[in-house]
């Protein structure tokens, strides 16, 4: 690693002096000349007819611009999937009924804050309540209330934008409530439950739980007299927000501009469009003034998706030496009101686990389910923290009952550097071995396991794409070269705390050889940045970096060639050091990138230098009018996904108080192939922020649901980490290479945070001897099974 | 009915004229366009809104703009002294102390205070003075590390 000048290195955030003077503006901190202020009316039921919407009195409240119900927007439909097979559901204001308690009804824009809650009192709406479904087992028989009605499709999807035909769009008919299906196969699944010695059933479970990103959910719409719409909004990348602002307000996508903002924290919760975005959009549109919505941290709780619940039933065959020779899953995804992301949860359940074991019959199906409480979404691992939480417990209880060591039980069954995975994607890093060696031997394992009383050691896995085929499906980046010799890099990505402008310009200095400075990055912008994959499902280094690095050799490229016309010197003597371009044999000659921009000008045509990358997430996965190969389903996990995955393991050790149940986590190891890590604070931040979202995850966090309600809806009642609550943590970075990634780097932002959970979790219920088969492990839980334990 | 309220804010005197409701934290943030300080659970449960009265950390958005008649605020826009950022600042950089940066501001304030009363502290220590500021990306490692570092210099 020691050839590079600025990649592996841990440089410092190159807008630290933003951040740290307050001077980084977010979408809260945006004002703009005439701003209205919009609230949005929730419902409070979690299933009801709306029987008739009075807004009379609120518009005729001083003050108030404009007030609009479902009848005003709630023609079109729109969801985080749009695929052909899975037509959007979701309205921004509800239509007819309400599907849970907080639910958007209506909304007003008015001249200040307290205007506008004033009339929101003044709506008056008739509610007749229907029979809720909170149950997702319940709401999967027969005869259980209905969330909704056949959805009819009412807008091309995104894929269909991209190629695929819109004939293949249908209605969407829940029967049962059940929202979509998957079933992913291979191998003969009976077979290898014969070839079986010893087989467990087990029933997981896990809760949702909140982002709580801490800029809460914020949007500023600015519709302008030319029909251009102008938002700064929270968000994960723009493709997916101004798609959807389009769709709805049929305005061209072009003519929708997100800008540049810093984002307070996402973790998956705030991608895609939500309604109070297009709210705020419509809003601006019809009073033709800015509109700001600021989402209260009560209505980010209970009317923002947290993270997936998933009930998950496994049984899983192995041979007395542990080598597993069959799975059976079976994942329930409690929804909620709208589908969502639901149909990408289940198969990357199945799918982010897919490089951890190599299980040669396995049988995974999956169900999302509507019910009447608040709809749900990707968090960091989108599916995997729940489906790995329930694997790695059942295989620890394996070993228990086999007698089998742990971390040897976990090290025959891996796959191995090299393989292909049953969809055809292949392993060509792997460093997952190694990390459950370096964590073991770092945490003592062979030392303490099983030699503390109370004590008890955990291990989890995760692994997790690098960016995925789906929508936006490419990214593409631009390198300008100013006469001064420095260099504007535009690209797609969004701040929201990866350091991701800095990893950008490492990687344009690192191709250039020159000063760090020379690099100024312009990210986030919609109208001025090209094509992006945006910050999720782990693309933004592999993919959108990728593209930062060819676009960089691009403009190399071309600054040599005209440096050896301009020189009169074959190209393979130039070389570049230092922001200078440097003919091998007479260093009086040297040229400065200033010089390469002055002659492009004068001397080339008036050639300014613009340097171009692009690159497709999953270059094998296309479709173009009829013609398609290898597009991944997400129902039957057929078709490539990813083109890298980065992987994790992670031993926790704990203490548990047999006493009060209270769990003092003592130490954990992360072990992460993350490739290589452009910059090693930023990955190693990125572990951090994960153990510590885990150890949440783990012990405390629940978004608590009562009767449709959520109970908790404030800092107060919903408790994160603190400062007080971390133990030793350790990262390991292990030696790998990633050959399709920029220098070799992959995924970091998400595995971690699945590893960590099940370290833990198991780590608790070693320590106590019993299993406890749902999250979070709260000290009364712990303390319940202990005492089952004794009786 | 609206009241004047008169006070100091990063060493600038103000004369404001107020509904009595008015939190702090939306007169600096609203009222002097002062957006360092944010606000993120709005019932003083996770210190994103932290600003210094008198010396003394305060969660703004609970604190009512009428109970700063008379008194100096500091708010993170008057760390910097000319061109120099205060060490904290300059070490929460070189520590990787942030990463969204949204809790930053108030985070900082705080440590200020707690070294002002604690100038050389231990680890936990300045856990335990930072347990109140809520942080979801760092894991809180980096930002005991640009405290303590920050505390040697000055």
């Amino acid at each position: 690693m020691s050839e590079f000048r600025y990649v592996t290195k841990g440089i410092n955030r190159t807008d630290g002096e933003l951040i740290v003077t307050g001077r980084a503006r977010y979408t809260c901190d945006m004002e703009l000349p005439g701003m209205l202020v919009a609230k949005i009316l929730r419902s409070p039921y979690p299933h009801a007819r709306i029987k008739g919407i009075n807004t009379d009195k609120a518009k005729g409240l001083e003050g108030v611009k404009a007030v609009i119900t479902g009848a005003d927007i709630g023609y079109r439909r729109f969801s985080f999937i749009d695929t052909p097979a899975f037509p959007a559901d979701q309205t921004p204001l509800a239509v007819d009924k309400v599907r849970f308690a907080g639910e958007e009804v209506a909304a007003v824009a008015a001249v200040n804050e307290e205007i506008a809650a004033k009339a929101l009192d003044l709506i008056e709406v008739e509610y007749e309540e229907l029979p809720p479904v909170f149950d997702p087992e319940e709401a999967m028989k027969e005869g259980a209330p209905a969330v909704h009605e056949i959805v009819e499709p009412n807008t091309t999807t995104a894929w269909e934008d991209f190629g695929v035909p819109p004939s293949k769009s249908r209605p969407y008919k829940a029967v049962n409530n059940i929202s979509n299906k998957a079933l992913i196969q291979y191998g003969d699944i009976e077979k290898g439950f014969e070839e079986a010695e010893h087989i467990r059933e087990d029933r997981f479970e896990v809760p949702s739980t909140s982002h709580m990103a801490m800029e809460p959910h914020v949007a500023v719409a600015n519709y302008l007299p030319t029909g251009k719409l102008d938002v700064w909004l929270t968000h994960m990348g723009y493709e997916h927000k101004r798609f959807w602002l389009a769709k709805l307000l049929d305005i061209p996508i072009s003519r929708v501009r997100v800008h540049k903002t810093y984002v307070g924290g996402a973790f998956g919760g705030k991608i895609s469009i939500f309604p109070f975005e297009f709210i705020a959009a419509y809003l601006s549109k019809i009073t033709l003034r800015p509109v700001k919505i600021t989402l209260p941290r009560e209505e980010v709780f209970a009317g923002c998706p947290p993270s997936r619940r998933m009930i998950v039933y496994l049984k899983t065959g192995v041979k007395k030496d542990g080598r597993i020779t069959a799975q059976q899953v079976k994942v329930i995804d409690d929804v909620g009101a709208y589908r969502r992301s639901s149909p990408t949860a289940l198969y990357l359940a199945h799918v982010f686990r897919n490089p951890i074991y190599n299980i040669p019959n396995l049988k995974h199906e999956g169900y999302g389910v509507y019910t009447n409480k608040l709809y749900t979404t990707a968090k960091r691992g989108h599916g995997l923290p729940q489906m790995v939480f329930a694997v790695e417990a059942q295989l620890d209880m394996i070993c228990d009952e086999l007698g089998l060591d742990k971390v040897e039980m976990r090290l025959k069954n891996f796959r191995k550097k090299g393989d292909i995975l049953p969809n055809g994607d292949k392993l060509r890093s792997y460093g997952l071995p190694e990390c459950l060696k370096e964590a073991a031997e770092k945490i003592g394992w062979k030392e303490k396991y099983g030699k503390e009383k109370f004590r008890g050691l955990g291990i989890g896995s995760a692994s997790m794409f690098s960016g995925a085929h789906n929508f936006p499906f490419s990214s593409a980046a631009m390198i300008r070269l100013n006469h001064d010799g420095r260099m504007i890099l535009y690209t797609g990505q969004t701040e929201f705390g990866i350091g991701v402008d800095t990893v950008m310009a490492q990687i344009v200095a690192e191709v250039l050889n020159c000063p760090l400075d020379y690099v100024i990055v312009n990210s986030g912008d919609s109208e001025v940045s090209p094509h992006d994959v945006g910050n999720w499902l782990s693309g933004g280094i592999f993919v959108s970096g990728e593209a930062v690095r060819r676009a960089a050799q691009d403009l190399r490229d071309q600054m040599l060639n005209y440096a050896a016309a301009g020189l009169d010197i074959p190209i393979e003597d130039l070389d570049m050091k230092d922001g200078w371009i440097i003919p091998g044999s007479d260093e009086s000659k040297k040229l400065s990138f200033s010089d390469m921009s002055r002659y492009g000008i004068q001397m080339a045509g008036g050639d300014p230098l613009i340097g171009k990358g692009y690159v497709k997430c999953v270059p094998e996965v296309h479709f173009w009018k009829g013609k398609y190969n290898k597009t991944a389903s997400l129902s039957s996990g057929k078709g490539r996904f990813t083109e890298a995955y980065g992987l994790t393991m992670a031993i926790a050790h704990v203490e548990v108080n047999p006493e009060t149940g209270e769990v003092k986590i003592l130490e954990i190891v992360v072990a992460d192939d993350c490739g290589t890590p452009i910059n090693v604070k930023s990955v190693e931040g990125q572990i951090m922020s994960q153990t510590v979202m885990g150890i949440g995850d783990v012990c405390y966090e629940e978004v608590r649901i009562n009767n449709g309600i959520v109970m908790n809806p404030n800092l107060l009642d919903y408790m994160v980490p603190t400062a007080n609550d971390i133990p030793k943590i350790t990262s390991i970075l292990v030696d790998s290479y990633e050959p399709n990634g920029p220098f070799g780097a992959k995924e970091v932002g998400e595995s971690p945070r699945a590893a960590v959970i099940s370290a833990i979790s198991n780590a608790i219920c070693n320590a106590i001897g019993e299993r406890i088969y749902d999250l979070p492990m709260t000290s009364d839980k712990i303390k319940k099974a202990l005492r089952s334990k004794s009786a | 009915m609206k009241r004047s309220v008169l006070l100091t804010v990063n060493g600038e005197r103000h004369e404001v004229l107020i509904e009595p409701n008015l939190t702090l934290l939306e007169l600096l943030r609203e009222g002097l366009n002062l957006k360092g300080a944010k606000e993120a659970c709005g019932i003083g449960a996770c210190g994103a809104c932290t600003v210094l009265m008198d010396e003394k950390p305060v969660n703004a958005c609970i604190v009512l703009a009428l109970e700063a008649e008379g008194k100096e605020i500091e708010t993170i826009e008057g760390l910097v002294k000319g061109n120099d950022l205060h060490p904290l600042q300059r070490s929460f950089i070189d520590h990787y102390s942030f990463q969204c940066g949204f809790c930053t501001p108030g985070t900082i304030m705080t440590a200020k205070a707690f070294l002002h009363r604690n100038p050389k502290p231990s680890r936990d220590e300045v856990k335990n003075g930072i347990a109140g500021n809520i942080c979801r990306c760092t894991g809180y490692e980096n930002i005991v590390d640009g405290i303590l570092n920050a505390a040697k210099e000055i």
